[in-house]
Parts: structure tokens; sequence; C-alpha cells
């Protein structure tokens, strides 16, 4: 995986940490083969299945959508999302088909040969336009690892026909630079956020802004997509990260209410009745003789 | 002489009788079963349905289908437009009749340094709302401060005498009440709590009370345990 690396901004005063990846790289090409190279995936409860969801993210054509060449999903329109489908582990071939053709029989639209999904993994394939409006598939790996206890991952990939954005939540800069294919990840307090879309640097918005919900526990992914004769418009899918426990439960700091030894007064009766007992028992033992 | 005698023995009875007797009326370390046992015995694992003999719905004499080049399951498709999730329906009061306990509830998140926010109020108890509403599969989590150094006991200080079968009673957001018996109380030293199974969001319901108990220690103004009582539903 090429350029990653993370950096950490404060808003607010509050630490968020920034994970900045590039998608394993299947852009222009309408046809070609590409593997899916997963790194470091936690393993599910079952190791035998991956988790995939595809996201139609081309303007105005529906397609189906063909996987070994079997009908996968039919009449696919921009926009929407489908999956999350529980797949064996394996190599597909995927292809895009106009959504009024007949069968797989044709040219298609858009194909990619050998898409290894391997078992264990959460990945979703976008088919969007690159940055110079072409029309590609890329698969994104959906980063599931946990996140602490009251926060979310915020993850926002550009899949837009348009050049570098920034990403505000709250109108502040989050992410900045943000160019097509890549992704980047944030990790917040979980709540709803107000988000938008600017061009790279500036203050004029693209996209939004819209009220979406950062669940906690969960990776929240935005896909900024579309063109500039279509329009511009955020999608959302929520995958299930690890959901922390508080580090504790506080509770008290009077001692009011603490285990403690026998009370002095009990402690006392107990002595003087030793005392006493041992007293008379000198004294019975001695008059006996 | 018969004095010395009567002496001895009630000397005896009083050296003797006198720390039993306290020891006795102190309420037990534990009763019920271990709180990781109330919870894990409900865990998905054991609690799996007995899979179904009818569950391959491969009719007798069929031929069997021809293997499939691949078995696509059916697609589901949504618009991926973004959405706020609905507000949860917070629950509002708990009550424990047999200890005195009839207190408000607030949703209450994460503290700055990462433990279980609580309501700064005693007589206030909080529900942690990360995790489920009582009655939603998994461990619904309700803590409280025991006491405050201006406030006085808290409203969870009688957590510490509650005993298997007591009930307990949450009253939700629409004023339905849901009722639980208590199966385990537990002191638990805080550094041995088992916060992944207490804060555990799978497996059937379950409804969890936090306070602090045990011995206090003043340098850290704090309590070495927790008392951590786990309840089930009651049908």
């Amino acid at each position: 995986m090429g350029g990653k690396y993370e950096m950490t901004v404060h808003p607010n005063g509050r630490n968020v940490t920034v994970n900045k990846t590039r998608p394993i790289a299947l852009t222009a090409g309408a046809t070609g083969a590409f593997a899916l190279l997963f790194a470091a995936t936690p393993a599910l409860a079952d190791t035998h299945t991956a988790t995939l969801s595809v996201l139609h993210a081309i303007p105005e054509t529906p397609v189906d959508v063909y996987a070994n060449g079997e009908l996968l999903i039919d009449d696919f329109q921009p926009g929407t999302l489908a999956g999350p489908l529980t797949l064996p582990g394996g190599e597909y071939d995927l292809a895009l088909y106009p959504a009024d053709a007949e069968d797989a029989s044709g040219d298609p639209l858009l194909q990619a040969m050998d898409v290894a999904v391997p078992a264990g993994a959460n990945a979703t394939v976008a088919a969007h336009l690159t940055e110079a409006g072409e029309p590609a598939l890329t698969p994104y790996v959906n980063d599931t690892s946990a996140v602490p206890a009251g926060e979310g991952r915020l993850t926002v990939r550009h899949v837009a026909y348009a050049p570098a954005v920034d990403v505000r939540a709250g109108g502040e800069v989050i992410i900045d630079g943000l160019v097509n294919p890549n992704e980047e990840s944030v990790t917040v307090p979980a709540g709803d956020v107000s988000a938008d879309v600017v061009v790279a640097g500036t203050d004029t918005v693209a996209i939004g802004p819209a009220d979406l919900t950062v669940a906690e526990g969960a990776n929240t992914i935005v896909y900024a997509w579309g063109s500039a004769d279509a329009g511009y418009a955020f999608a959302t899918q929520t995958v299930q990260a690890g959901a922390s426990a508080p580090s504790g439960v506080p509770g008290g700091s009077a001692g009011l209410a603490a285990d403690e030894g026998m009370p002095a007064p009990l402690v006392g009766l107990t002595v003087a009745g030793l005392a006493a007992a041992a007293f008379a028992g000198r004294k019975y033992a001695t008059s006996r003789v | 002489m018969r004095t010395p005698a009567v002496v001895l023995v009630l000397g005896l009875a009083l050296g003797i009788g006198t720390p039993v007797t306290w020891a006795l009326t102190q309420p037990d370390e534990a009763t019920g079963t271990t709180v990781e046992q109330a919870i894990d015995a409900s865990s998905p694992s054991a609690m799996a349905p007995a899979p179904s003999p009818t569950a391959a719905p491969s009719p007798s004499g069929a031929v069997p289908p021809s293997p499939p080049a691949l078995d696509l399951p059916p697609v589901t498709t949504r618009d991926a437009a973004p959405t706020v999730a609905a507000p949860v329906a917070a629950p509002v009061r708990l009550s424990l009749p047999a200890r005195g306990v009839d207190a408000p509830l607030d949703p209450v998140g994460v503290s700055p340094d990462g433990q279980m926010e609580l309501p700064e109020d005693v007589d206030r108890v909080g529900w942690y709302r990360f995790g489920p509403v009582p009655g939603d599969d998994g461990s619904a989590v309700l803590a409280g401060h025991v006491d405050d150094r201006e406030q006085g006991l808290g409203a969870l200080a009688p957590l510490r005498s509650t005993e298997v079968g007591d009930v307990v009673v949450v009253t939700g957001a629409n004023g339905a009440e849901t009722r639980w018996q208590v199966v385990s109380r537990e002191l638990i030293t805080k550094q041995v709590l088992p916060l992944d199974t207490i804060f555990g969001r799978d497996g059937p319901p379950r409804l969890v009370l936090v306070t602090c108990g045990g011995p206090f220690i003043p340098e850290l103004r704090s309590y070495r345990d927790n008392v951590v009582v786990v309840a089930e539903p009651l049908p």
C-alpha cells in the first residue's frame, strides 16, 4: 500500500487521529486484472467467508452487475449501495453491463478479472468516475479495527469526477487535500455531524452540508461522488468496527459505604469479655487448689 | 465459689459471640453465580440454537441441483444518501423496591479519562448510552456514585446488600416497565473488573448495575472494588 501516514490534528482541543491510505489502485483501465491485497485484516468469526459491498457512483448510468458470468445485481441505480454480501473467500470476475442489456454476452462497460476477495475480509468495490472522468472500479478495504469507547471512525473516499477536496465537519476542516480515488479516516466522538466538501484550500462548497451520524464502535464511510454535469452528492455506508468498553467505572469519594473492620465498641466488648473470662478462669482455678 | 465460673462463661460468650455475630451480619462478598458466569452463561455460543434438521430445504427424492459455478446470495440494494440515526429512547427510572432504591436515569457516555461517565448528582444513576437499551440484546449498564464527600450516600448505596431474587424495575421512555431478577452480586477489585463482559453488546438481554464498594482507600479517595449486580429479564 503506497503512501500511508498518520497525523494528529486538534480541533476543539480533542485529539483526532487521521489515517491516510491510498486504495490499491485500479483506476483508469476499463478492462484489467486487479487484486485486493488485504493488509492485516482482523479475523472475523467465520474465517471462510468475506463481506463485500458494491457502491454504484457513476452518474446517470444504471447497470447490471455480473460476477463470474452470473447476474449479481439487476438494474443497479447510481447512488445506491448493494450488500453487504457474504461470499466464500476467493477470486471473482466482475463486469458491469448497461442495465438494458439482455445478458453478459456483449462488451461490458467495465470489468475486472480475478478480483481477490480473501476470507475474513470486509471490502467495498466502488464503480465510479476518476478525476479525469473515466469510469473505474476501485476496491477498498473497510477498516473494522476497534475504536475507543464513545468514538466512531469516519472514512471519506473521493470517487468524484473532481480535483482535490477538503472535508469539513461543523465548518472545520478534518481532512484536507483528498484526491480521487484516495480515502482518509479520522476517529471522532460519536454523534451527529454536519459535513460538507469544499474545493481544496477554498471555501467553495461542492457537496453538502449534510447531516450524518457517526455511529459509536463503527466505521461510517462517506463517498464524495458525481460529476459537474450530473451534480455531486454524498453516499454513505456503515460497517461495524470493534466497539470498546470504557476503562472503568468510578463510583464514590467519601468512604461512607466502605466495608471496614469491626467497629471499635465491638472490639472493646470482645476484649473485655475475653479479659473477664481469663481473670475468672484464673480465679476459678486458684480457688480449686 | 460459683461467681468465677459464671464470669468465665459470660466472658467467653461475650468475647467469642461479639465478633461472630458481627461477621454474620455483614453482607457476603458475593451472592449467586459470579458476574462473568451470569453474563457468559447467556453468551451466543452457549445459547446458540441447535441446528434445525429442516434447515436444508432439500426435498427428499429431488434431484440435487447441479453444482452452481457461484452460489451467490440474494443481493439487497438501498439508497446510499446520508442519514441521521433516529434518537434512541433512553430509559428514565430505576428501582429496586426491596432495597429502597428509586432513582432517575440519565444517559451518559465516556469521560475524558476513558472511564464510564456518571451523573454528578449521587441521587441519579447513569445509563451507558453506547450500549443497549435495557431489554435489547446485550448488557445494559446502569451505574452511579455510591457516595460523595459533600452529598453523602448515593442512590445505589444499597446495591451492596442486594440478594439473589431481588426484583429490579426499569422504566422506559414511553413509561413501559421492564422487570428483572437479580442472579448475581459480586465485589470485584477494580483492576480486574471484566469490562468487556460487563459492557458486552451481544447475547440475550442483561441488566448490569455497578457502583463502588469494598474498603475505602483514603489516599486515593476511592474504593478498592466495584459492586456489580447482574439481573435477568423476568417473564
